[in-house]
């Protein structure tokens, strides 16, 4: 019998953490090794997977899904051709319109507690009998409800962090009053390190500081990545490069968990 | 055969009764014991968390804000409930491997609380969001 799969939130503090970059690139690692894994954009207020993954229009957003105008299987655009080793990723994608964003944004408690059942219902549909072995959420930063309703949809939560002293001190916070509060596995990742810093203080230096929360994994600021603008998926285009490594790695953990 | 007198004053054969439907009166009785058990279980967990926590909100909607400033007892039955849509105390007690009382105690607050639905069916209580709600 198939394993059943995992929901993961990749969630941060602040904006600018490297969310949608590491979002795209575990799918994609995940992707690679075989899994079925779809990826949703759930950052309505600043939405990007359209942009970067050149996506001008679809039938149906993910905003539609939650929206109840029409089911899962209508919004998820397959990108299968994008990751190599015959790998299956399928993305649902949030509608960068700004009339979509002032509409998302004006939602009432209601309508985020039909949409907390609507991410729910997404492990039947696409864990249990859609053959998905992994749902990636890429959230809105802070606590947004969009981005409590994936947390609580979620069974792990992988959370961004730069040194940024406000942003590990509210990484922090969130430890202990968001996801611990909700019960949630928690992993952090440390984005940006400066390479001086990161070799001076190495993982170790860093865990004490998040809480004792193990770091998943230590991200080195590289230019690579940086002028890359988001637009590569690093670990089909560049196998070679660190990062892609790291990733690897992150995905062998997550995998075990 | 003797007969014996009812408190609204009329004569009943409690062989005749007992007789005709056994079963029917037990499962009444049964049924009866286990509401006064839950009221029971509700007025002990309001002497231990005292009423500030149990205002009732109409028309609340269970949502993740209101979660999130949940008592921390509460919380974990309700987003366990949120996950399963609708359920039985026992089967929310399987999840967060807490007795079945204690659940039952904290779904019938919910309830108060005006998050859960609830609705009899023979036996057994099903908790559930409110439909309107849950869209």
């Amino acid at each position: 019998m198939r394993a059943l799969g995992k929901i993961l939130a990749v969630h941060s503090y602040k904006g600018g953490t490297g969310k949608t970059l590491l979002s795209i690139n575990l799918s994609a690692a995940l992707a690679k090794r075989g899994r079925r894994v779809a990826l949703f954009d759930l950052d309505f207020r600043a939405p990007s997977l359209s942009t970067l993954l050149q996506v001008d229009k679809v039938d149906h957003w993910l905003n539609d899904y939650l929206n109840g105008i029409c089911d899962i299987d209508k919004v998820l655009v397959n990108f299968s051709g994008r990751v190599g080793n015959n790998g299956k990723l399928f993305v649902g994608m949030a509608n960068p319109s700004v009339e979509a964003i002032r509409d998302m944004s004006s939602k009432d408690r209601k309508w985020e507690m039909r949409a907390l059942g609507r991410l729910l219902a997404l492990r039947s549909a696409l864990l249990n009998d859609g053959g998905y072995d992994y749902l990636v959420f890429d959230t809105s930063p802070g606590l947004q409800y969009s981005s409590i309703n994936a947390i609580v949809a979620a069974d792990v939560v992988i959370v961004a962090t730069t040194c940024d002293r406000s942003d590990v001190e509210g990484t922090k916070r969130m430890l202990g009053e968001l996801y611990d509060l909700f019960d949630k596995k928690t992993e952090v990742v440390m984005n940006k390190v400066l390479q001086d810093v990161s070799g001076k203080l190495g993982k170790n230096g860093f865990q004490s500081d998040i809480n004792q929360v193990p770091l998943l994994a230590l991200i080195p600021c590289y230019c690579d990545v940086s002028r890359a603008a988001g637009t590569t998926v690093f670990v089909e285009e560049k196998p070679d490069h660190p990062f892609t490594k790291i990733l690897n790695d992150m995905v062998d953990k997550l995998d075990k968990i | 055969m003797y007969t014996c007198s009812s408190h609204w004053g009329t004569k009943v054969s409690s062989q005749e009764s007992l007789g005709k439907k056994p079963l029917h009166v037990l499962e009444k009785i049964r049924e009866n014991l286990e509401k006064l058990n839950e009221k029971m279980e509700i007025m002990i967990e309001l002497q231990k968390h005292g009423r500030r926590d149990l205002q009732p909100v109409p028309d609340a909607p269970l949502d993740v804000m209101t979660l999130l400033s949940m008592p921390d007892h509460l919380r974990k039955t309700a987003m366990v409930l949120c996950r399963m849509g609708r359920a039985t105390a026992d089967e929310i007690a399987q999840q967060t491997q807490r007795a079945r009382a204690v659940e039952s105690a904290y779904l019938n607050q919910l309830v108060i609380m005006g998050y859960l639905k609830k609705e009899r069916k023979g036996r057994k209580a099903y908790f559930y969001l409110d439909k309107e709600n849950q869209g």
